[in-house]
């Protein structure tokens, strides 16, 4: 039987526990799908490996050089990396992510990409952001604003965050209409 | 994907925490099958996805989507 994943500690925690337990990320397969080869290829072939998001807010954010971006569920770096190389040696791309292996994951994958001066990876949660107000000029994610039980709160610290006028380029799922009970209260289904 | 909102609700949420010009776009209907290929999915909960999702949904159980907005800029 589903256990019942109401509370939104417990879903945190299972999210948590989740991604810092796989061993892989979806790779190729889905990365192929997400990012042009062009893409692919200014990334280490690692970080492609662990490949785990469902779109592409990098090719979305029309970033520029110089600018401040926050990858928001950084996880092994991809979308981190793409970011620091669109704003340049003078802008700086900051990846946020709950799990510590996964920005170790993604700090090596910075440094085999180049661009480890221009990241940062740090620990944290979507809905407790440990940045100061105003310190963004674009934050992305990637599949990862799903996986939060308190959403709202998440958007408010995203808007803290950023700068006025800042902006946002998000890649998430979306669900029309309901799954089925079993399927919502499962834990792998609510970090898949 | 539990957690994912309608698109609908979405933007009604940035909205609500104080975004302007949201825009949502780039959508990319997402199978079953694809939701395999990632790790976090269990064979358990992909097996319970083809038992209680409608068949002629499995090709499209969720949407992929990039949601755009802006903080209002300060008065």
């Amino acid at each position: 039987m589903a256990k019942d994943l109401m509370f939104q500690d417990e879903i945190k925690d299972s999210v948590k526990e989740a991604y810092g337990s796989i061993s892989a990320g979806a790779g190729q397969a889905v990365a192929s799908k997400l990012y042009s080869e062009q893409e692919l290829a200014e990334l280490p072939p690692g970080a492609v490996d662990w490949a785990l998001g469902v779109g592409n807010p990098v090719r979305f954010a029309f970033l520029e050089a110089g600018e401040v971006v926050l990858d928001i569920g950084s996880g092994a770096g991809i979308d981190t990396i793409l970011a620091a190389r669109r704003v340049g040696p003078e802008g700086r791309a900051i990846g946020l992510d709950i799990v510590p292996e996964m920005s170790e994951r993604a700090r090596a994958h910075a440094t085999q990409a180049g661009v480890a001066e221009r990241t940062e990876f740090i620990e944290g949660e979507m809905e407790r952001i440990p940045l100061p107000d105003a310190s963004v000029d674009v934050a992305i994610s990637n599949g990862v604003l799903n996986l939060s039980a308190r959403k709202s709160r998440a958007l408010a610290e995203i808007l803290r965050v950023l700068r006025p006028g800042g902006r946002i380029s998000l890649a998430d799922l979306t669900v029309e209409g309901e799954l089925p009970p079993e399927i919502a209260n499962d834990q792998s289904a609510w970090a898949g | 994907m539990a957690g994912a909102l309608a698109e609908r609700v979405f933007a009604e949420k940035l909205g609500r925490a104080g975004f302007v010009d949201v825009w949502v776009g780039g959508h990319r209907p997402t199978s079953i099958d694809e939701a395999s290929l990632y790790p976090l999915f269990t064979d358990d909960v992909i097996r319970l996805m083809r038992r209680t999702i409608p068949k002629e949904r499995h090709d499209h159980v969720a949407t992929a989507v990039i949601v755009k907005a802006r903080k209002p800029e300060a008065r």
